[in-house]
């Protein structure tokens, strides 16, 4: 059978994701990804936990972070992690248009939640919390932001994988990308969670 | 025996697409739950520190643990690491956060002592 063809109910895989070899290499070479992922932030974590006092004549952690805004995000990125799963209930059952549908759902909810931290960012600049004011604002910066570039790269992902495969079913070749996008919305999630417990609750604990 | 094939074989795809319409319906439910757990969970730890009754040491310990599990409904439940086939990322998983913990603590200790 053609990898690039529209699969029916008739003939449908129970693990779609990996009825193809190259499916099958997909799933284990992201989560080699993943695993080099959580390494990745771990030096950016722990960098932040060195340096999260050293804000010289800049604010503190404790008078710059406003937690319902925190909170509101969370749930935002949350919310957006269960219709990302709702999305891959969709595709084991052949169901294109609800993929498509949940899928635009947790994209919306991103570009909420890139919205958030934009105008977080944008308030802490104003109140002197940059980059280069002091060893916290370098390390704040490259942590959430790298994390939130992990936000903007997921939703450029996704919007060009259903662009490109609006018309085209459910195929073989299509199911692990859609699978695999799902895992990294996942991981962009449980990264946000160590965020918010370390950054923005230890930060108001001093 | 043509005509006894002919009959049985329907029945036993049914049987099967039955079993998964059941599967998936069970995987839902499971999705749904850890939503809500995870949004309990956060409510708890944002309200730990939000209510400021607890002392600070304990907090950070507190909400360090709430973090941890929530993670794990993440990873077993959304990321489906309890499904079968899936020795090799749990394997990759375990390394990843094994180096994370090792890479955090030594980074920390660097620039505390020197």
């Amino acid at each position: 059978m053609n990898a690039g063809e529209r699969l029916t109910d008739a003939n449908f895989p129970a693990h779609p994701e990996k009825a193809t070899l190259e499916g099958k290499n997909k799933f284990v070479g992201f989560w080699l990804f993943l695993g080099g992922e959580t390494v990745l932030f771990a030096t950016l974590f722990g960098t932040y936990l060195g340096l999260r006092n050293m804000h010289l004549d800049g604010p503190s952690g404790e008078e710059l972070f406003s937690l319902p805004l925190v909170f509101l995000a969370t749930m935002l990125l949350l919310t957006s992690s269960l219709t990302s799963v709702y999305a891959v209930l969709s595709l084991k059952q052949n169901k294109v248009r609800s993929l498509q549908g949940w899928f635009i759902v947790t994209l919306l909810l991103g570009l909420g939640f890139l919205g958030l931290e934009i105008y977080e960012f944008i308030h802490y600049v104003h109140e002197g919390h940059t980059f280069t004011s002091s060893a916290f604002g370098s390390a704040f910066y490259t942590l959430v932001g790298f994390h939130g570039g992990h936000v903007l790269f997921g939703i450029l992902w996704i919007s060009t994988l259903l662009a490109r495969n609006w018309n085209r079913g459910i195929t073989l070749a299509n199911a692990p990308k859609y699978y695999l996008f799902a895992l990294y919305w996942h991981f962009v999630d449980v990264v946000w969670v160590f965020i918010f417990t370390v950054v923005y609750l230890m930060g108001k604990v001093g | 025996m043509a005509d006894h094939h002919k009959t049985t074989e329907p029945t036993v795809h049914r049987h099967e697409e039955i079993q998964r319409k059941l599967a998936l319906k069970e995987e839902r439910k499971h999705h749904n739950v850890s939503f809500v757990m995870m949004i309990l969970l956060t409510i708890v730890a944002f309200f730990a520190i939000w209510s400021d009754k607890i002392s600070d040491s304990f907090a950070v310990i507190f909400i360090l643990t709430l973090a941890v599990v929530q993670v794990f409904f993440q990873l077993y439940i959304w990321m489906h690491l309890s499904h079968k086939g899936h020795d090799f990322p749990i394997w990759g998983m375990a390394s990843g956060v094994l180096v994370a913990a090792i890479t955090v603590a030594s980074l920390m200790g660097m620039i505390w002592t020197s």
